[in-house]
C-alpha cells in the first residue's frame, strides 16, 4: 500500500511541475527552466518549515510566492526571445539557479544537527511531515488537494478570458496585439503563474523527501518536466496529469524487466509519439469531448491527428 | 485505423502499468527469508550498483549452499530482491517503500548513491518505537554510500563503509613519519561532488591541519564530469608540489592525468581519492594512473578474499571493491543474527523481526570481516553511532593492476 | 600572461571542437526545422563503436575514424526513422519527444553493454604536449583544430558547392517553394541526416581522444555545447556556429584560468541568457527571423 502511495504522492509532484510547464506551452513556449523555480520553491519552503519554524502551509505558500516573483523578473526579459531560444534561455536561468544553490551556504545548528542549504553537501532534515505524525496517505492527501486547487484554478483559467488571451496569443500574437491584448503582460503573467507552481511542487518535493541537492534540480529533471505535457498532450491540462501518470507510472511498472526497463520505457515514448503527435489528450480529443458533453454546442469539424 | 492503433498502444502501457507493481509474490509461506537491496542497476552508477549485487548474490548462494538459515526452527533459504534506483532520488523514494511494503524484506543493502541515501534514510523512522513518527521502519545494513554521517539520519541505518576522515588522518600521518621530505602539497576536488567536496573539507583539510607538517601550495576544484582540466593543471604545475591529493572519481581522474601527463606535470606522489581503488580506473585509464596510490578496505590479500574476488567475477562478473566487499560482509553477519534473534518470520511479524535484528546489529560490536576485524559502533557512539571502524590498506596501481602498497603489520600475517 | 595566452590559445583549439558540434546540430535544425535530442547520443555511439577495430586487432586511427563514421551513420538514419519519418508535418514538438525516447534507448544500450564505465580510448596524436616557443600546446587539440578546418571546409565545398547543397539550402530556406521547384525534401533530409551523423561519427572520435576516453556521459556533455553554441552562433547560421564555438572554447578556459570552475559555469550560463536576450539573432548574425 505504501508503495502505491509513494508513486502517486511522486506523480502528484511532478504533475505541478509538468503543468507549470503546460502553462508556458498554451502561451505557445517551451520551457526548460522550470526546474529552477521548482528548486527555488523548494529550498524556500524547507527553510521556511526547518529553520524558521513557519507551518507548512505558510511554508508552500512562501515557497510558491517567491518562486512566482522570480518568474515575474525572469519573464520580463526572457519572454522577449521565442521558441528554441526560450527553451535554451530558460535552462541557462534553471542552471543559474542551480548553480547558485550549489554554491549557498546558510546552516543553523538546531538540536545538534547541521541545518539549512549546505552548498555541495546538499540541504538535510527537512522533517516536518515525518515528526509531525504525517502518514504517507496523509501527505498524498496534502498533494493532491494542492494538485486539485491548482486544477481548479486551471480550469476557471482555461474558461476565462485570460485564458482565451493565452489561447490567442499562442495562434497569433501579431493578431492577438491587433484585437488590442497587451501580448507581453499576458506572457508575463502566465510564466509567473507557471513558475508558482512549480514552487508549489518544490515544497511539496523536499518535504516529502526531506532532502535536496542541486543535483536532483539538474537536465534530468528539466526533461522529465518538458516530457508530462509533450507525451500528455497540449489539449488540455488534463493531459499533463495523464503524462504524469503514464511516464512515473511506467518507471515503477517495468521494475519487473530489470535490465531491460530504460529500453522498453524509451521505446513506448517514441511508439506513443508517433501514433499520437500532439500527445494523448490532443485538442482534436478536446473538442470530440466537448461535443459529446454538451451535444448542443455546434459540432466543430474534428482534425485528423 | 490510425488512432485505433494509437489506442492500442496506449491500452499495452496501461496493461504494463498495471501489471508491473501488482505482480508481487505472495509472502514467506513458501519457506525463504527475503533480504532486499537498493542499488544503481541502470544508469551512471550501474558499475557500482551490480558489482554490490553480485558480492550480496554470492554470499546468499554460498548460505543457501550450506543449507540456508535457521528461523523459528526451520531451515530456509535466503531470496535476494534487488531494485533498481538508477542513482535517482525520486525512484530510490518509491523503491524504498516497496522494499518495505510488496516485497516485504527483512532487511535492505545499498543504496549506491549518497544523494540517494539522504532522501531514503531522511525518511525513515527518527525516534525508534515511537507511533508518533511516521517514519518508515526498515533495516538499512549500507555497503556503497559514503558521505559522512549518513547513519545518523535514522537509528534504523547502519553502515558498513570507508570512514574517510580516519583515513586521510592515516595518510597525512604516515606521509609525514615515513616521508618527511615531501613538505609541500596540492590538491584537487570536485567541487559539485559531495563525495569529493567532503573529503577535501572535512578529512583532508582538517588532517594537513592537524599535523601541521605539509604546506598548501595550491587547491583547486572542477566538476566531477568535466572532461578539460588544462587551467587547473597549470596551476598544478605553477605550484610544483612533493605530494599531488587527487580527490577526484574515476570520471574527472583520468582525463586530469592526461592532462598532467601533457604539461609534464609530476609530482612525487599522487594520492587519491576512496572509490578509487576498483577496477574502473584501470578500465578506463590504466597506463595515465600507474603510481596512484588510494586508500581502500579492500585488496585480495589474503586466501579467502582472493576467492571471494575470483569467484563474484566468475559468476556475476562483479567487481570486488572497497564499496562491493562489504555487501558480502553484512549479508553474513546479518545471517548470524537471525539465528540468535528468535523471529517469527511471518507476514505479521515482520516490523517485530525487523526491530529485532536491528536491536542485536546494535549491539554487534566487533565482528570478522573478509580481510580483517570490523568493529560497529553502537548507537550512544558520539562521533559516528552505527557507523564502522576498519583495517585500511594503501593500495597502488602497478602494471595495471592495484597491488598493496601498505598494509597494517597485524594483516600480513594472514 | 604568459598562462592566460596559454589558455587562450588551447581554448581556441578545444572551441574547433564545440565549433563542430554546434554545426552538426545547426545543420540539422537548418534543414529539419525540428530539435534532435538524439545527436548528442548518436555522437557518443560512433565514438564507442569506433573502438570495436582497437579490441579486435590493433586498428590504425584512420580505421577508428571510419569505422565511426559508419556507426554514427547507422544510427542516424535509424533515428531518422524513428523518431522523424512517420511524424507528419505540423507537429513540431514530436520530434523532440521522440528523440528523447531514442537518447533514453542508445544511452542505456551503451551502459548495458559497458556497465556504465569509460572505455580508455588509444591516443594517436600523442600524450605530451608540443613545445611552441614558450607554449606548451597539446597535441590532440591541434588535431581536433586540423580536423576542424577540414569538416568545415567541406561542409562549406558540399553546401555551396554541389547539387546536393543547394537543394539542402533551398529546404532549409524555403522547404514549400522548394518542394514546388522539385526537390525531393524526403531525400534531402535523409541526406542531412547522413551528412550530420558522419560528422557525428568525426566528433565522436576526436572528443573521446582528447578526453582519453569513451564515457556515457558524453551525450549530455556534447547536446549542452550544441546547444550553448547554436544559440551563440544564432540559429541555423553555419558561420554562427563557428564563432560561436571558438568564443566558448575562449571563454570557458580564461574564465577557468582567472575565476575557477564554478564561476565560469555561472559566467557561461549568465552569458548565455543575455545573448539570448539582448542579441537573440546570435553574435554575427544580421537577421532578424
Amino acid at each position: 500500500m505504501d508503495y502505491y502511495v509513494a508513486i502517486a504522492s511522486i506523480i502528484g509532484i511532478h504533475a505541478l511541475l509538468g503543468l507549470s510547464v503546460y502553462v508556458v506551452a498554451i502561451s505557445g513556449q517551451m520551457s526548460f527552466g522550470q526546474q529552477g523555480f521548482f528548486a527555488i520553491g523548494a529550498y524556500l519552503a524547507g527553510m521556511s518549515t526547518a529553520m524558521w519554524g513557519l507551518g507548512l502551509v505558510p511554508a508552500l505558500v512562501l515557497g510558491a510566492l517567491v518562486a512566482g516573483a522570480m518568474g515575474f523578473v525572469v519573464g520580463f526579459p526572457a519572454l522577449r526571445v521565442r521558441g528554441l531560444y526560450l527553451a535554451i534561455a530558460t535552462f541557462g536561468f534553471g542552471e543559474i539557479v542551480r548553480l547558485a544553490f550549489l554554491n549557498v551556504r546558510y546552516t543553523e545548528n538546531i538540536g545538534g544537527r547541521v541545518v539549512g542549504p549546505n552548498g555541495a553537501e546538499g540541504f538535510r532534515h527537512v522533517r516536518y511531515v515525518y515528526d509531525r505524525g504525517f502518514t504517507g496517505l496523509h501527505y498524498l492527501a496534502v498533494i493532491l488537494v494542492v494538485l486539485v486547487v491548482v486544477v481548479i484554478l486551471f480550469f476557471l483559467l482555461e474558461r476565462s478570458k485570460v485564458g482565451a488571451k493565452l489561447r490567442a496569443v499562442e495562434e497569433d500574437e501579431t493578431a492577438a496585439a491587433m484585437i488590442g491584448i497587451n501580448v507581453t503582460r499576458v506572457k508575463v503573467v502566465a510564466f509567473a503563474a507557471a513558475a508558482a507552481v512549480a514552487g508549489l511542487g518544490g515544497g511539496l518535493f523536499i518535504h516529502y523527501s526531506t532532502y535536496i541537492d542541486h543535483d536532483m534540480v539538474a537536465l534530468p529533471l528539466a526533461i522529465a518536466s518538458v516530457t508530462y505535457p509533450l507525451l500528455g498532450g497540449l489539449g488540455s491540462f488534463v493531459g499533463t496529469l495523464l503524462g504524469a501518470i503514464v511516464l512515473v507510472g511506467l518507471t515503477e511498472g517495468l521494475r519487473g524487466l530489470q535490465g531491460m526497463r530504460e529500453f522498453v520505457y524509451g521505446g513506448l515514448i517514441i511508439l506513443m509519439m508517433i501514433f499520437r503527435p500532439r500527445g494523448i489528450v490532443d485538442e482534436a480529443l478536446v473538442l470530440r469531448v466537448k461535443s459529446w458533453l454538451s451535444p448542443r454546442a455546434p459540432r466543430e469539424p474534428v482534425q485528423a491527428p | 485505423m490510425k488512432r485505433l492503433t494509437g489506442f492500442k498502444v496506449i491500452a499495452l502501457v496501461a496493461v504494463a502499468l498495471l501489471l508491473g507493481p501488482v505482480a508481487a509474490p505472495a509472502f514467506q509461506g513458501e519457506g525463504t527469508l527475503r533480504i532486499g537491496g537498493m542499488w544503481a542497476l541502470s544508469g551512471g552508477a550501474a558499475f557500482f550498483g551490480k558489482a554490490a549485487l553480485g558480492l550480496a548474490t554470492l554470499a546468499a548462494d554460498e548460505i543457501n549452499e550450506a543449507g540456508g538459515v535457521t528461523v523459528a526452527g526451520k531451515r530456509v533459504k535466503i531470496t535476494m530482491h534487488p531494485q533498481d534506483d538508477a542513482c535517482n532520488a525520486e525512484q530510490g523514494l518509491a523503491a524504498v517503500r516497496r522494499l518495505a511494503t510488496v516485497d516485504k524484506v527483512l532487511f535492505s543493502l545499498g543504496p549506491t548513491c549518497s544523494s540517494v541515501a539522504e532522501p531514503v534514510f531522511g525518511t525513515l523512522q527518527k525516534k525508534l518505537g515511537d507511533s508518533g513518527d511516521t517514519g518508515l521502519q526498515l533495516l538499512f545494513f549500507t555497503d556503497t554510500a559514503t558521505k559522512f554521517g549518513l547513519a545518523k539520519l535514522s537509528p534504523w541505518v547502519f553502515r558498513n563503509t570507508p570512514d574517510e576522515p580516519a583515513m586521510y588522518d592515516f595518510i597525512v600521518k604516515y606521509l609525514k613519519e615515513t616521508k618527511p621530505e615531501l613538505k609541500t602539497v596540492m590538491v584537487s576536488y570536485e567541487s559539485d561532488f559531495a563525495h569529493s567536496a567532503a573529503t577535501w573539507k572535512g578529512a583532508l583539510e582538517p588532517a594537513l591541519k592537524k599535523y601541521g607538517h605539509h604546506e598548501i601550495k595550491e587547491v583547486v576544484d572542477w566538476r566531477w564530469l568535466d572532461t578539460e582540466m588544462g587551467a587547473q593543471i597549470t596551476k598544478l604545475r605553477r605550484a610544483n608540489a612533493d605530494v599531488y591529493f587527487a580527490l577526484a572519481h574515476t570520471t574527472s581522474m583520468c582525463p586530469s592525468l592526461k592532462e598532467m601527463k601533457s604539461q609534464r606535470v609530476r609530482p612525487k606522489m599522487i594520492i587519491g581519492i576512496t572509490s578509487l581503488a576498483g577496477t574502473e580506473v584501470l578500465i578506463n585509464c590504466p597506463d595515465l594512473a600507474e603510481g596512484v596510490i588510494s586508500p581502500t578496505n579492500f585488496a585480495p590479500i589474503n586466501p579467502k578474499a582472493k576467492q571471494i574476488a575470483d569467484k563474484s567475477w566468475e559468476k556475476y562478473k562483479a567487481d570486488s571493491n572497497i564499496h562491493s566487499v562489504p555487501a558480502y560482509e553484512n549479508v553474513h553477519l546479518i545471517k548470524g543474527l537471525i539465528e540468535k534473534a528468535q523471529l517469527k518470520n511471518t507476514e505479521e511479524s515482520l516490523l517485530e523481526d525487523r526491530r529485532k535484528v536491528r536491536d542485536l546489529l546494535a549491539k554487534v560490536g566487533t565482528f570478522q570481516g573478509v580481510i580483517g576485524k570490523i568493529t560497529l559502533h553502537p548507537e550512544d557512539h558520539p562521533v559516528k553511532p552505527r557507523d564502522v571502524d576498519k583495517d585500511m590498506l594503501l593500495v597502488q596501481v602497478k602494471n595495471a593492476k592495484w597491488s598493496v602498497f601498505w598494509a597494517p603489520p597485524h594483516l600480513k600475517g594472514n | 600572461m604568459l598562462d592566460a595566452t596559454e589558455q587562450f590559445i588551447n581554448g581556441l583549439m578545444f572551441g574547433c571542437l564545440y565549433a563542430l558540434i554546434g554545426g552538426g546540430f545547426t545543420i540539422l535544425f537548418g534543414v529539419m526545422r525540428r530539435f534532435n535530442m538524439a545527436y548528442g547520443s548518436t555522437i557518443m555511439a560512433g565514438a564507442y563503436v569506433a573502438l570495436v577495430p582497437v579490441y579486435l586487432f590493433r586498428a590504425p586511427a584512420w580505421l577508428m575514424v571510419l569505422t565511426g563514421i559508419a556507426a554514427a551513420v547507422l544510427v542516424g538514419l535509424l533515428v531518422e526513422f524513428c523518431c522523424f519519418r512517420f511524424i507528419k508535418k505540423g507537429h513540431e514538438l514530436a520530434p523532440l519527444m521522440t528523440t528523447i525516447g531514442m537518447l533514453i534507448v542508445i544511452n542505456e544500450a551503451i551502459v548495458h553493454a559497458t556497465d556504465a564505465v569509460g572505455l580508455k580510448y588509444p591516443s594517436p596524436f600523442g600524450d605530451v604536449a608540443l613545445e611552441l616557443g614558450q607554449f606548451l600546446v597539446r597535441r590532440d587539440y591541434l588535431a581536433v583544430l586540423v580536423a576542424g578546418v577540414v569538416c568545415f571546409t567541406l561542409i562549406f565545398l558540399l553546401l555551396y558547392r554541389t547539387r546536393f547543397g543547394r537543394a539542402m539550402r533551398a529546404v532549409a530556406e524555403r522547404p514549400e517553394a522548394a518542394q514546388i521547384l522539385g526537390v525531393s525534401v524526403r531525400r534531402v533530409n535523409v541526406l542531412t541526416f547522413v551528412l550530420t551523423s558522419a560528422l557525428a561519427g568525426v566528433i565522436g572520435f576526436f572528443a573521446a581522444v582528447s578526453v582519453g576516453s569513451a564515457r556515457p556521459d558524453m551525450a549530455f556533455f556534447v547536446t549542452g555545447k550544441g546547444l550553448v553554441v547554436m544559440v551563440l552562433g544564432g540559429l541555423g547560421s553555419l558561420p554562427g556556429a563557428i564563432v560561436g564555438g571558438l568564443v566558448l572554447g575562449v571563454l570557458e578556459f580564461e574564465a577557468t584560468w582567472f575565476l575557477g570552475a564554478t564561476y565560469r559555469d555561472i559566467l557561461a550560463f549568465v552569458i548565455l541568457f543575455l545573448v539570448l536576450v539582448f542579441r537573440p539573432q546570435g553574435l554575427v548574425g544580421t537577421r532578424t527571423t
